[in-house]
C-alpha cells in the first residue's frame, strides 16, 4: 500500500499545533544583542549630514554602524546595484542608513532616534513612462559600472531591463484586420503579508558568520551576506527554521547582512527584527504594472495579430526583477492562438521600495490583461465569451511565442470541459436582471527548473535522514511531498523520515521554495538519491542474507531476497551492521529540469526563456455586485487544475484554496498604492487582507495527467492557483455591471464610478 | 511591577516592566513562544489567548489587567495526558495547518468556540475566526477541521 496519493499528515504538523515549533522570531541565543536600523524617511534625496556620536554614547549601545564601517562594495542577486547603507543618495523610503546593536530593543531604538541625519529631499521619480524620458533624473547614474553575471541584456539609465520580441507579420496583420481592439490594464502592488515578520539572529564565530533566518532560499541569502561583507561564500553559514509564510518575499536577503555586520563588530550574537510597519514598507512586493494590448481581429471573429507593451516597476534596486520582462512574452500568446505578436516589456527603476517575487510574479496582471482583453474582443464581436475562447484554444503541439511546443496543451480543453460540467456557462452568462456576472480565465504556468541536491542516510534505527536545503515555505512540499516520496521508496512510515533544518554547511545547493519546484525538482533528486542509497543498502544486505546484490529488493522497511519471502533483514539491522563495518550508508542525487525546445532568437533581453514543466488551469468566478456600496461578493469559485499527480490530495487542495484566497485579496481587498514615492497603506489596519468571511470554499477539480519527468508524474502545484483569479473576477464584475474593469484591485469606488459612467452597456444583464 | 496570574493552570509570579503587554509577559518573561507576535496592532489575531475563557488579542492587552486571572495559551490546549485535543488532531487531518504561524491563535479562538456549545455551522465557525488572519490556507480547511472535531465530540469520540 503506497502512501503516494494519500492524505498523510504533515510531519511538522504536530509541533505546530502544540505551539512548540520554533520560528526565527522565537529564537533566543544566549548573550544576544538587539539591533535596529535607521531608515530613510524620504523616498529620494541626498544625505547632507550624518552624525552618530550622540547615539554611540547612549546606555547599552554596543555598536553604531554606517557605510563607513561596511566594505565599499555593491551586491545584488542578478545585478550588483545595491549598497548596504545609503551614504550619499537615498533611493527609497525605508532604505537603511545606519545599524545599531544594544542590550535591549528599547536602547537600540533610542540610539537610532539619536542619530543626527539631514537629507536634502529630491522629487521622487515614480512614473514608469516619465522615468524613461530624456532628461529624467537617473536613479543610478553609475548604472554602466554595475556588474552582472548574466549575459548582456538591454538596459540603460532608468531602464533596468528591456525585452523585445518583434517577429515578422505583425504590422501586416493589423493592416488587413477588419478592426482593432485595444485595452490598457493596470495593477497596483501586492504585499505578501506572511504572518511571521522578517527577523534574523547572526553569530560571528571562528571567523565565520552563522546566520539564523527563515529564508525560502538559504543559498541565495548566503551569497548576499557574503557579497555585502566581502567574504567568500563559505564564510557564511545559513541555518533555517520553520518559516511563517514567505510567498516569494523571503527568497532574497533582507536583515541578514546587517545582523552579520553587527555581530562581527560587537563579537556578540545580534537579533534584528522588523516591526510589521517596517516589514510592509520594505518588503519586495509584487510590482505595479501597466499592460497595453492591441489585437487585430477579422469580422469573422478571428484574432490574427497582437501587439503588447508592458511597463513594470523595478523599484530602487533590481533583485531578481530583470527576469520578469520575459513573462509578458509567454503570457501574451499562451492558451489561445492569436497570430504574430510583438511584445515590448520594460522594467523601470523608480524611487520606491525594490519589488520582487510574490507567488505567480507578473503572471497575475498579465493573465488579467490577456483575459480581460479576450472578453473585450468577444463583447466587441457580440459573441459568447466562452465560445470565443474555445475557438482559439490551444491544442496539443501548439507553440508559445518563444517557439516552445506545448505537447499536452489539449489539457486546456479538458479543463474548460471540467469547469463546464460543474458550472454550466449558458445559465450563468444569461441576462439575470440583477448585478450578477460570471467570468472565465485560463492560464499555462511553469515549474522553476533550477537544481536540487539531496543526500539520504540510513540511520542505525532504520529511519532515513533527508539532508537538503529545500524548505517548506508552508506548502507541505517537504513535510508531505518529499517525505511521502521517501516513505514510498523504502516502505517506511512517513514519521520515520527525519528531515533536517536547512543548513548551507551540511546540505548541497538547492534553489529554494519558489516556482512550485520543490515536490517536482527536489522530488526527482530525492528519487535519484534513494536509488543510490538502495544500491549501498543492497550491498550490505547481500552479505547479511548471503545473496547477490542484484537479487535484493528494498521495500516495506527492509531488504528482501527476490522470490524468497523468508529471507529478509530490516533497515535498522542493516543500519546497525553497516555502522560496525563500513560506516553510515548514504546516497546522493541531483536534478534540474531539462530546457524545453524553444527559439533563442525570438527576442532580445529574454532572461526567462521558457515555461518548463507546463501545467494548465481554468478558473470560473460568479459574483454579485452591490450597486449601492460597490462591494463585490464572490458567490462561487471553480478551479480546474492540472497537477500531474496529487502526491497528497489534502495538501493540493490547500494550495488551491490558499492561492485563490491570495488572488481574491489581490483583486478585491488589498491595495498598496504609491503617491510621490511613498506607500499610502502602512499597517495591517489599512492594508486590508481577506478574512475568513471574505473567502468562499473553492470548488477544485484536480486533473492528473502524469508528466513523464515528474516524481510519480507530479507537476508543480503551488503557484498557479493565484494566476487567473484577478482575470476571472475582473471578467465577472465587468459582466455584472456592463462596464469594463481595467485595473487591479477592483475597489468599491471603482465599481461605483463604472456604474455611474455614461455609455454603460446594460443590455447584457 | 509584580504580577501574579495563572497560565495554563499553573500560578506564575513575575516582575515585569510597567506597561508590559500580556503578550510580552508570555513570550519574553515566561518564554511561552507558542503565542505569536505578528502585528502589535490587534489586527491579525496571531497573539490570541483566552482570558478567563474569552479570546482576546494579547498584543494590545496590558498585563496588569490580567493580574489574578486565568490565561490559556496554545500550550495549554493539549489534554492533561499530553495527547492532542480533538481540535488539534482535526487540524492535522484536514490540512488546517500550513506554515503554522497563525495556528496557535486560531486554535485558541476555535477551542473557545467549540467549548461554548454554539452550533458549528460553516457560517458560525467562519464568523468566529474573522479576527484571525491566515495567509496560507484560505480558511476553508480550518472550518473543515472544526466541523470534524465537533462531529467527533458529539459522537463521544
Amino acid at each position: 500500500m503506497t502512501v503516494i496519493g494519500t492524505a498523510v499528515v504533515r510531519t511538522d504538523g504536530e509541533a505546530k499545533v502544540r505551539g512548540d515549533a520554533l520560528y526565527t522570531v522565537d529564537l533566543e541565543v544566549a548573550g544576544q544583542l538587539h539591533g535596529r536600523l535607521l531608515r530613510s524617511p524620504v523616498p529620494a534625496g541626498v544625505i547632507r549630514y550624518l552624525d552618530t556620536t550622540a547615539a554611540r554614547a547612549l546606555p547599552g549601545v554596543r555598536a553604531v554602524l554606517t557605510a563607513a564601517d561596511a566594505p565599499a562594495v555593491r551586491a545584488g542577486w542578478l545585478v550588483k546595484d545595491q549598497v548596504l547603507f545609503a551614504s550619499d543618495r537615498i533611493r527609497f523610503e525605508g532604505e537603511p542608513i545606519a545599524a545599531v546593536a544594544a542590550d535591549t530593543v528599547e536602547e537600540a531604538q533610542a540610539a537610532v532616534d539619536a542619530i543626527v541625519l539631514e537629507i536634502e529631499e529630491l522629487p521622487a521619480v515614480c512614473d514608469l513612462e516619465a522615468a524613461l524620458d530624456a532628461g529624467a533624473p537617473l536613479i543610478h547614474p553609475d548604472w554602466e559600472r554595475y556588474e552582472t553575471d548574466l549575459p548582456p541584456f538591454p538596459r540603460r539609465g532608468n531602464l533596468a531591463c528591456e525585452m523585445v520580441s518583434d517577429p515578422p507579420g505583425v504590422d501586416e496583420a493589423f493592416a488587413r484586420a477588419d478592426f482593432v481592439v485595444e485595452g490598457e490594464y493596470r495593477a497596483d502592488r501586492q504585499y505578501q503579508a506572511y504572518l511571521e515578520p522578517k527577523s534574523t539572529v547572526a553569530v560571528y564565530e571562528d571567523g565565520r558568520f552563522i546566520v539564523h533566518t527563515g529564508s525560502q532560499y538559504p543559498f541565495n541569502v548566503r551569497d548576499r551576506v557574503a557579497q555585502f561583507l566581502d567574504v567568500r561564500p563559505s564564510a557564511v553559514r545559513i541555518v533555517g527554521h520553520h518559516i511563517g509564510g514567505g510567498f516569494g518575499a523571503k527568497l532574497d536577503a533582507a536583515l541578514e547582512p546587517y545582523a552579520a555586520l553587527l555581530a562581527r563588530a560587537t563579537r556578540r550574537p545580534v537579533r534584528l527584527a522588523n516591526t510589521r510597519a517596517e516589514d510592509l514598507l520594505t518588503c519586495p512586493s509584487r510590482e505595479n504594472a501597466i499592460v497595453r494590448i492591441r489585437s487585430a481581429v477579422t469580422k469573422t471573429g478571428e484574432i490574427i495579430g497582437r501587439d503588447v507593451v508592458c511597463y513594470m516597476d523595478n523599484g530602487a534596486y533590481c533583485g531578481e526583477m530583470p527576469l520578469m520582462p520575459g513573462l509578458p512574452l509567454h503570457m501574451a500568446g499562451a492558451n489561445y492562438r492569436v497570430g504574430p505578436t510583438r511584445v515590448i516589456s520594460r522594467l523601470v527603476y523608480t524611487n520606491t521600495t525594490p519589488t520582487g517575487a510574490f507567488r505567480g510574479v507578473g503572471g497575475t496582471y498579465c493573465c488579467f490583461a490577456v483575459e480581460r482583453h479576450m472578453d473585450d474582443i468577444a463583447d466587441r464581436l457580440g459573441v459568447d465569451r466562452r465560445e470565443f475562447r474555445l475557438r482559439h484554444l490551444f491544442e496539443d503541439g501548439d507553440r508559445l511565442l518563444n517557439g516552445q511546443p506545448l505537447d499536452d496543451a489539449g489539457i486546456l480543453r479538458e479543463a474548460f470541459d471540467a469547469v463546464e460540467e460543474r458550472a454550466p456557462w449558458k445559465t450563468l452568462a444569461a441576462p439575470n436582471g440583477r448585478y450578477r456576472g460570471v467570468g472565465l480565465a485560463a492560464a499555462t504556468w511553469l515549474v522553476n527548473p533550477m537544481p536540487a541536491s539531496v543526500t539520504l542516510r540510513l540511520n542505525d534505527d532504520g529511519t532515513v535522514g533527508l539532508i537538503t536545503a529545500a524548505n517548506d515555505n508552508g506548502s507541505g512540499a517537504v513535510h508531505t511531498g518529499l517525505v511521502q516520496i521517501l516513505a514510498d521508496e523504502f516502505g517506511v512510515s512517513p514519521t520515520d523520515v527525519i528531515v533536517n533544518a536547512p543548513d548551507t554547511d551540511l546540505a548541497g545547493y538547492d534553489a529554494g521554495s519558489q516556482g512550485s519546484r520543490t515536490t517536482h525538482v527536489v522530488g526527482r533528486a530525492t528519487q535519484e538519491a534513494a536509488a543510490n542509497l538502495k544500491r549501498a543498502i543492497a550491498d550490505v544486505a547481500a552479505t547479511l542474507l548471503e545473496a547477490a546484490p542484484d537479487d535484493i529488493e528494498i521495500r516495506s522497511g527492509g531488504a528482501h531476497v527476490r522470490g524468497v519471502p523468508s529471507r529478509v533483514v530490516s533497515l535498522s539491522e542493516i543500519g546497525r551492521a553497516s555502522k560496525a563495518t563500513t560506516g553510515t550508508l548514504t546516497g546522493s542525487g541531483n536534478y534540474a529540469s531539462p530546457l524545453p525546445e524553444f527559439n533563442p532568437a525570438c527576442a532580445s533581453g529574454l532572461l526567462f526563456p521558457c515555461l518548463w514543466t507546463p501545467s494548465y488551469h481554468v478558473h470560473l468566478a460568479e459574483v454579485e455586485v452591490d450597486p449601492v456600496t460597490g462591494n463585490v461578493h464572490v458567490l462561487r469559485y471553480v478551479v480546474a487544475q492540472e497537477v500531474g499527480r496529487a502526491i497528497n490530495p489534502v495538501a493540493v487542495a490547500g494550495q488551491i484554496q490558499g492561492g485563490v484566497a491570495q488572488g481574491l485579496g489581490y483583486t478585491l481587498f488589498e491595495n498598496l498604492r504609491i503617491e510621490d514615492g511613498r506607500y499610502v497603506e502602512r499597517t495591517l489596519e489599512n492594508y486590508r487582507l481577506p478574512v475568513a468571511v471574505d473567502i468562499p470554499p473553492v470548488e477544485a477539480i484536480v486533473l492528473e495527467h502524469a508528466f513523464a519527468e515528474g516524481p510519480h508524474g507530479a507537476r508543480g502545484v503551488a503557484e498557479p492557483p493565484i494566476l487567473p483569479v484577478a482575470a476571472a473576477i475582473g471578467n465577472a464584475v465587468s459582466h455584472a455591471i456592463g462596464q469594463p474593469i481595467t485595473k487591479i484591485p477592483i475597489t468599491p469606488e471603482d465599481v461605483l464610478a463604472a456604474l455611474a459612467s455614461p455609455g454603460r452597456n446594460g443590455s447584457r444583464r | 511591577m509584580q504580577l501574579t496570574l495563572t497560565i495554563n493552570g499553573r500560578d506564575h509570579q513575575t516582575d515585569v516592566p510597567v506597561g508590559s503587554t500580556l503578550l510580552q509577559v508570555l513570550r519574553d518573561e515566561l518564554r511561552l513562544t507558542g503565542t505569536k507576535e505578528a502585528c502589535v496592532e490587534g489586527e491579525c489575531g496571531a497573539c490570541t489567548v483566552l482570558l478567563d475563557g474569552n479570546p482576546l488579542d494579547s498584543c494590545i492587552y496590558l498585563a496588569h489587567a490580567a493580574a489574578g486571572r486565568s490565561v490559556t495559551t496554545v500550550e495549554g490546549l493539549v489534554r492533561s495526558d499530553g495527547v492532542l485535543s480533538d481540535l488539534q488532531q482535526a487540524f492535522l487531518e484536514c490540512g488546517g495547518v500550513q506554515c503554522g504561524f497563525c495556528t496557535p491563535g486560531l486554535l485558541v479562538t476555535l477551542s473557545a468556540f467549540l467549548d461554548s456549545g454554539a452550533e458549528p455551522t460553516r457560517e458560525a465557525v467562519t464568523r468566529s475566526i474573522v479576527g484571525n488572519l491566515c495567509r496560507c490556507t484560505g480558511y476553508s480547511q480550518v472550518v473543515d477541521a472544526v466541523q470534524l472535531a465537533a462531529e467527533r465530540r458529539a459522537a463521544g469520540r
